[in-house]
Order: C-alpha cells, then structure tokens, then sequence
C-alpha cells in the first residue's frame, strides 16, 4: 500500500467514525429525552 | 395574547410578492415552452428563448423560491424560538431590498446582461446586492436565534442556520470574476477550473436553496398542521449532519464524462448515491409522523399539499441518485429526461411546499378564514395533474431522444441525423406546454383564492381560532 | 451541546461543508489547467472571436447548445473527437452547458463555410426546415465596439495588435460570432486525425435500381444536402450538381469523406448504405427536375 491509499482509507475511516459517534451521541438513553423534547416544545402554545 | 409583538406584516408582504414573482415565473416558463415548438415567437432581440430562460429559472428559484425562504424563514425563527424578531426595521429593508434585486434581475438579463453560468447568470453588481441582501437576513434570524425562549433548537433551525450559511459561501465563491465594465465580467476561473467550480455551486444551489430551506418548512408546517409531533427529532439530526456533509462531494455528477479529472466525478456519483439515505431518512421521518393520522389526507387539505410535497422530494431523491451514475447520465444526459427531473423538484416538491406554507400562513397573516377549501382542492389538482403531464411527457421525450441519439446500424455509423431525432421531440414539447397550462391554471385558482381571503374572507371560524389560539 | 449553542451549530455546520468542498472543489485546482493539461496549438481567441464569444454568452445560445463532446462512441462518430481539459484554458466563463436542444458545438469549427453559418444564423429554417432555433439576422446590424473589445481583450490578458483592433471597424456582431463558431474546436487537428480514408474497391450496391426506386431516395437528398446544393441542385453556397460526371465511386468518396479545404462535410456517419443512395439519386437527377 503506498501513502496515498493509506491518506484515502485513513480520511474514509475517520469519517465513518465521526459518523457513528455522532449517532452513538444522538441515540444515547441517557439524552433520549433531551434529544426529543424540541419536537414538543415547537407545538406548544405561546 | 402576546401575538401582538410579532412581525406577521412582513411575513404578508414577502408571501405577497413571492406569488408575484412566482406568477412572473410560471408565465415566463409557459412562454418559453411555446416558444421552443415555434420559433417565430421569438421577438429579438429581448424576447428571445436564450434570454427569457435564465429570466424563468431565477424568477422561479429566486423569485419565488427565496421569497418564500425570506417569507417561512421570518415566520419560523419567531415562533421556535418565541420571540419577535432582532429587527423590524432590517426586515423591511430586506422586503425593499429583494424586490429591488428581483427586478434589477429580470432587467439586465432581459438586456442580454449575464455571465451565462447556470443559476448564477447576473452580472456582478447584482452579485452585490444579492450578498447585502443575504448578510442582512442572516444577521436577522441569527440574532433572534441567538435571544429565543427554548433551549432545544427545533430542527427546522439548524436547517435554516446552515442553509443560510452555506448559500453565502456557493455564491461569493461562484461570483468570483474580473469586471470589464458596469455589466460585463470574466470568470476568475478558466474552463475545466470554472465548470467544477459552477457545479459545485450548481448542485449545492439544489441542496441549499432548493432543499434544505424546505426541509425546514416541511418539519415545521406538518406537525403544526396535523397536531401531533414529528416521528423522531433524534433522526432528523442524524439525517441533519449526513446531508449537509454529503451534499457537497456530488457537484461533479452534472460533468461526469467531461474533461473533469475523473476521481471527483468518482465521488460524486458515490456520494450522490449515498445521499439517497438521508434524503430518505426525512421522508420517513414524513411518513412515520402520519401514523394514526392518515385520515388526515382527506380531512385536511394542508396535509395533502405536505405529503404529496414531500412525495415528489422522496421520488426527486431516488431518481438524482440515478442520474449521477456513469452509465445512466451517458445515456440521459442532455436530454429533455432532465427538465423533468428539475420540475418534479420546483413545480412538485418546493412549490408543494409553498403552497402548503402559505395555506397554513394565510388565517394568521390576514387573521381571516381561507375564503374557499374547495377551491384549494382544485387547486391541489391542477397543479399536480399539471406538473404530471409535464415531467411524464418529457422522461418519455428524454429517452426516446437519447435512444436515437445511440442508435447505431450494423456497420457502425449513426441511425439517425441529429434533426431526425429533435423533430420526434415536438410532440411531447406541446404536451408539456400544455401541462404548464394546466399548472398555470391551478395557480391563478390560488391566487383568486387567497384574493379572495384578503378581501373578505369569512372571519375565522371555531377551530382556526383554537389553532390560532394554541399556535 | 450544539442543539443549545447556535453558533457552535454554525460553526460545526460550516466544518462540515467545508470538508467535500475543499477536496473536490478546492483541491483540483492544483491539477486543472497545469502544465499536465496543456496541449500544443491551443490559442487565446482572436479579438473578433472573444467578441462573437461575448454576443454567444448574451444571447444565451449556451441554453441550447453544448461544447463538451464525451468520449462515447455515439457522440464521438455524431460530433468529432471527444473534448479535452487543455482545450478550455482560455474560456471563461466555460460554456459546456447542460442541454442539447440543439446539437453539440465543440467540434463545430472548419465543419461548414463561413457562407453557411452567414446563411444558418440568418434564417436557420432556410437550411434546416424543421428546427426550432430562432432567426438571428439582426446581429448584422449591430457595429462593433473596437475600444471595448480592446479592453476585454487587455482585462483577459488575450494578445492583439493595434491592427487588428483597426480591423474590428465596420465589422458587426455575425461576423464576430461567425468568426468565433468556426475557432470551436479546431486548434487540435482532430479532423486530419479522424479522416476517413477508403480501402478496396468501391462498388455501387445500386447499380440496377430503378427510376422509382431512386426518387424514392429524395428525402435524403433534402435533408443533407438541399441546404448547400439547393433544393434542384442549381448550386447555392456549394457548386452545382446536375451534369457533374464524375463516377459513382468518386462522388461516394466524395460525399462520405467529404472536401476539407472546400467546406464540405464528412457524410460517412450516415453509413454507406445511405451514401451510395444519395450517390445514386444525384447521378439519376435530371436538370428538368423530372426524374
Ligand atoms: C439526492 C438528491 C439528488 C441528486 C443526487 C440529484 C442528482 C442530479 C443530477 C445527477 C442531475 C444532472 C442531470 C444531468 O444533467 O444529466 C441533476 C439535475 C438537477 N436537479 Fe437533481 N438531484 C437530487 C435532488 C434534487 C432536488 C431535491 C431538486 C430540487 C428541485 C433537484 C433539482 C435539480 C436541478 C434544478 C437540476 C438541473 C441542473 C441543470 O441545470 O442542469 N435535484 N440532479
Ligand atoms: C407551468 C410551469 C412551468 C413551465 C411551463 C416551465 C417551463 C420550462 C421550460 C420550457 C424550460 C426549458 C427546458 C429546456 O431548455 O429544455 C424550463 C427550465 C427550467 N425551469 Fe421551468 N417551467 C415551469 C415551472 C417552473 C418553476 C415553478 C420553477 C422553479 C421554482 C422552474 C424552474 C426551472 C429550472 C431550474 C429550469 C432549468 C432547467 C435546466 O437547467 O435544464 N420551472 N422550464
């Protein structure tokens, strides 16, 4: 593998990680509530 | 009620002058349309179809398009975050100010005027106005963002933050160029460089301004609509980040096979076919959200316009995907199969949308009842009868077209002269002039409508005035 | 975090449009236009040209017409030699476009006469009965602008002398745009590098055909040829035909290779079959136009 393919596969990887550590956050139980409750709010009266 | 200290009367002035350039858009596509299966209705050296084209696709985009950008946008940022606007005073600027650009638009192209890049063809003083125009809006729903009520940020509002944030670098990147005069300039980019360049603009115009926007109205208008929330907020952030990063990579797929470099034409077409996830993941998002209220589609008109709406995104979203692989663009690109493609997504999706939004906007900006829900559901079938006849038309022209194009005798030399192949297309030409009619049609029943309304619509009824009430 | 923090969000959004931007959009630039792309023979525009450039650009042709042909074996036999980075680096604005109402025009200089383009502007249903392109007469009456053009031509940073600055008065907008139709494509020698040439001995297929048979052909004769030849082959920007008598297999050589110094075209993308018909109905056409 020449350096090239290591930098290509390297950034496709990190990216993928980013990815999934975002939804890991995302999806987390402990924010289940803190990630939904905008839905909510946005049909409350004001 | 604390209503009063929202701004509603810009909101009205920007629906009202949006229709406006939405009407000036529709008419001018219906002129060209007729224009392109009868030459003799070019009038030179204006009303030419090579000038009144970019007059149709920037009234539709910018006129209409932006315009309800401007109008849902300083909607939306009041009622998420619960507070009126930063600045009143900025907004009616914004109004004058975009009115101005529209028509200093539509004059210089009309005068031969352009840079002729797709999407971007106003000569640089107007690229001027448009990045003021933009810098004073972004200051205005920030700044409001930045004093709201709630904590949680809605996801109509990351949408409408990046949006807006994204459209401000595609444009001053594109608009790059060295002035010769008061209307005439080159482009800072020379060939290959400047075809990149302008697709990357080109295609993220189409994820910034013809997406994202309307993704943020899509989340706000139905479950305001329908009363119940959306499926799942945790998704439309996931769907969120996956498509502002993605969107970018896929500029190439409008070059693929041209002289540029091949791996970005590479990644645009993977990219573009990943992009079918979280172009979906809001479609579902959509769908789940109805669950229980499907009954909705016949009781509510709004609903109808919303579903249908984000339909046509999930359809435009299958087919895009499709045309960015090698071998089908080889086959239908620069064909009349992409016109069809464009207007699923304005005259389906983003004018669905539009039309939803201003339904829904219309008992709180004139704080009257829609004068008649019978003639909304006309309206819904005109347009959609109109907007199917004419993609329908053309995805048929596109391949019958690029079938003769390709065909090939046995010893190896073409089947048919180009003219042979361009006379087939005449009769889908006028079934597509006449589907713009009947889509004409359908929006002069909208604006009678709301004429109407504006005039002396019924005061509201009982359940307006609860949803008045509650909203 | 970010869902409470907007200008966090701002900034997290801005990271993630950066990153396919700066690789596909950024990045080449450190490949496009160099030394790599560079082809021998390419030159800037001529003054006239960059002027029938700038009336192409406003009167938006590129609406209807590409300038990129794809290395795809239809378009390559249908247009010319397929088009290549190093032939743009003097075009700004690009104008590949994205719709082919009308046909491609990468590879459209040197195809046909200046007399044929004078002619197509003028009125393209003279020529081709059936388009739907406009008429542009009128650029004839609009007089060039020698100072203006001198400008564009320092700001694009383009050679020229005074000469052919001077040159430019009295000129107007169809011949600029003339002169520009027939730079397109030309500076590789793409039409020497294709040529057709004919090996073996020719052999009229139709030798036995009869009188009805042949008038059957006609069309062909109207829509490729009519236009130069006219529609009685009384001669118009090409030469006459009737009482040429040359040879079956000269005049197929002819019409399917066509006469580069003389402006005819190439018909050998009809195929021989189609050539050698219209090779049979010009030799059996007779003066009184009866067949
Ligand atoms: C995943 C989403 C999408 C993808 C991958 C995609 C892909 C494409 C491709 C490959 C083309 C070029 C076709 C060709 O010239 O051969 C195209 C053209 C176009 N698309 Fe889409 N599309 C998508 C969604 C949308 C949406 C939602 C709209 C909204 C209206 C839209 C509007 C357009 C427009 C205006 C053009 C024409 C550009 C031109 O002038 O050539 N697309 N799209
Ligand atoms: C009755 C409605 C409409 C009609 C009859 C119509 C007609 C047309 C025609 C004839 C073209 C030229 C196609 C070609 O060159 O082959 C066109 C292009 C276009 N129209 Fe429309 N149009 C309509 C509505 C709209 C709306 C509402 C929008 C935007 C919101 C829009 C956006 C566009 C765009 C972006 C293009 C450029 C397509 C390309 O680059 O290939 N149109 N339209």
């Amino acid at each position: 593998m020449d350096l090239a393919s290591i930098v290509y596969l390297g950034v496709t990887f990190g990216m993928f990680v980013i990815f999934v550590l975002i939804v890991i956050r995302t999806y987390s139980k402990k924010r289940k509530d803190e990630g939904e409750i905008a839905k909510y709010q946005m049909l409350d009266d004001d | 009620m604390e209503n009063q200290t929202y701004n509603y009367a810009i909101v009205r002035s920007f629906v009202t002058w949006s229709i406006i350039w939405g009407l000036v858009a529709v008419l001018v596509g219906v002129i060209v349309s007729f224009q392109m299966v009868d030459p003799d209705l070019n009038f030179p050296p204006y009303l030419t179809f090579g000038r009144l084209r970019p007059i149709h696709t920037n009234a539709g985009i910018y006129g209409w398009g932006i315009g309800m950008i401007f109008a849902t946008f300083l909607y939306m940022v009041q009622r998420l975050c619960k507070v009126p606007l930063w600045s009143d005073k900025l907004a009616k600027f914004q109004l004058w100010f975009f009115n101005a650009t529209i028509i200093a638009s539509a004059v210089t192209l009309l005068l031969g005027y352009t840079t002729s890049k797709e999407y971007h063809e106003m000569e640089w003083p107007i690229d001027v106005m448009v990045v003021i125009l933009w810098v004073v809006f972004a200051i205005n729903i920030i700044m409001t963002i930045l004093k709201r009520k709630d904590e949680q940020m809605y996801i109509s509002l990351w949408y409408m933050m990046a949006a807006i944030i994204a459209v401000a670098i595609l444009y001053i990147v594109n608009a790059a160029a060295v002035p010769v005069s008061l209307f005439k300039s080159y482009s800072a980019y020379a060939g290959t460089n400047d075809a990149n360049v302008e697709w990357w603009f080109g295609h993220n115009a189409v994820a910034m301004v013809l997406t994202a926007p309307f993704l943020a109205m899509f989340y706000y208008f139905l479950p305001k609509s329908t009363g119940v929330p959306i499926y799942s907020h945790r998704m439309s952030i996931i769907a969120f980040w996956s498509l502002i990063f993605m969107y970018l990579w896929t500029g190439a797929h409008h070059l693929l096979w041209t002289p540029v470099p091949d791996w970005i034409q590479t990644l645009a077409m993977g990219f573009s076919i990943m992009l079918i996830a979280p172009s979906w993941g809001s479609v579902f998002n959509g769908y789940l959200s109805m669950n229980g209220q499907w009954h909705q589609m016949r009781e509510n008109y709004l609903v109808k316009f919303l579903i249908l709406g984000i339909t046509f995104y999930g359809l435009q979203t299958l087919q895009g995907p499709m045309q960015a692989i090698r071998t089908f663009s080889a086959f239908i690109h620069y064909t009349d199969w992409v016109p069809a493609h464009i207007h699923l997504g304005t005259m389906g999706w983003v004018s669905m949308i539009c039309f939803a939004s201003i339904y829904y906007l219309v008992p709180r900006i004139y704080g009257r009842e829609l004068y008649s829900i019978p003639l909304a559901n006309l309206h819904f079938w005109l347009i959609l009868v109109g907007q199917l006849t004419w993609s329908i038309s053309l995805w048929i022209a596109g391949v019958l077209q690029a079938g003769m194009w390709n065909a090939m005798n046995s010893d190896g030399s073409l089947t048919y002269t180009f003219m042979e192949t361009m006379v087939e297309m005449y009769p889908y030409w006028w079934a597509r002039a006449f589907g713009g009619m009947i889509y004409l049609a359908g929006l002069i029943v909208f604006i009678y409508n709301l004429y109407k309304t504006a005039k002396k619509g019924g005061a509201i009824a009982a359940q307006a005035t609860v949803v008045e009430g509650r909203a | 975090m970010w869902e409470r923090k907007p200008v966090l969000l701002c900034v997290l959004a801005t990271v993630a449009i950066m990153v396919g931007t700066i690789i596909t959009m950024v990045l080449p630039f450190a490949w496009v236009n160099t030394e790599a792309d560079r082809i021998e023979g390419v030159t800037p525009y001529t003054a006239l040209q960059q002027e029938g450039r700038d009336v192409y650009i406003r009167d938006g042709c590129n609406n209807c017409h590409t300038q990129t042909v794809r290395p795809l074996v239809p378009e390559v036999l249908r247009y010319g030699d397929y088009s290549k980075s190093g032939e743009f680096v003097y075009d700004r604005p690009f104008l590949w476009g994205s719709k082919r109402t009308g046909p491609d025009l990468a590879r459209l200089g040197g195809k046909y006469p200046d007399a044929w383009h004078y002619k197509h502007m003028e009125s393209p249903r003279s020529m081709v009965p059936k388009t739907n392109m406009p008429d542009y007469g009128w650029l004839s009456d609009n007089q060039l602008d020698p100072q203006m053009i001198q400008r564009k031509m320092d700001v694009l940073g383009f050679p020229y002398t005074t000469e052919e600055i001077k040159a430019l008065e009295g000129k107007n907008e169809m011949d600029a745009m003339v002169a520009y139709l027939q730079k397109l494509g030309s500076d590789i020698p793409w039409r020497e590098a294709t040529e057709t040439t004919i090996v073996g001995d020719l052999k009229n297929p139709f030798i036995d055909a009869g009188q009805t048979t042949i008038s059957g052909w006609a069309s062909l004769y109207v829509e490729n040829c009519a236009a130069c030849h006219g529609p009685q082959m009384e001669g118009d920007i090409g030469p006459e035909l009737i009482g040429d008598d040359y040879d079956d297999e000269i005049l197929f050589e002819i019409i399917y290779t066509g006469i580069a110094d003389g402006g005819m075209p190439s018909f050998s993308n009809l195929g021989t079959d189609k050539v050698w018909k219209l090779t049979n109905y010009i030799r059996h056409y007779k003066t009184d136009g009866s067949q």
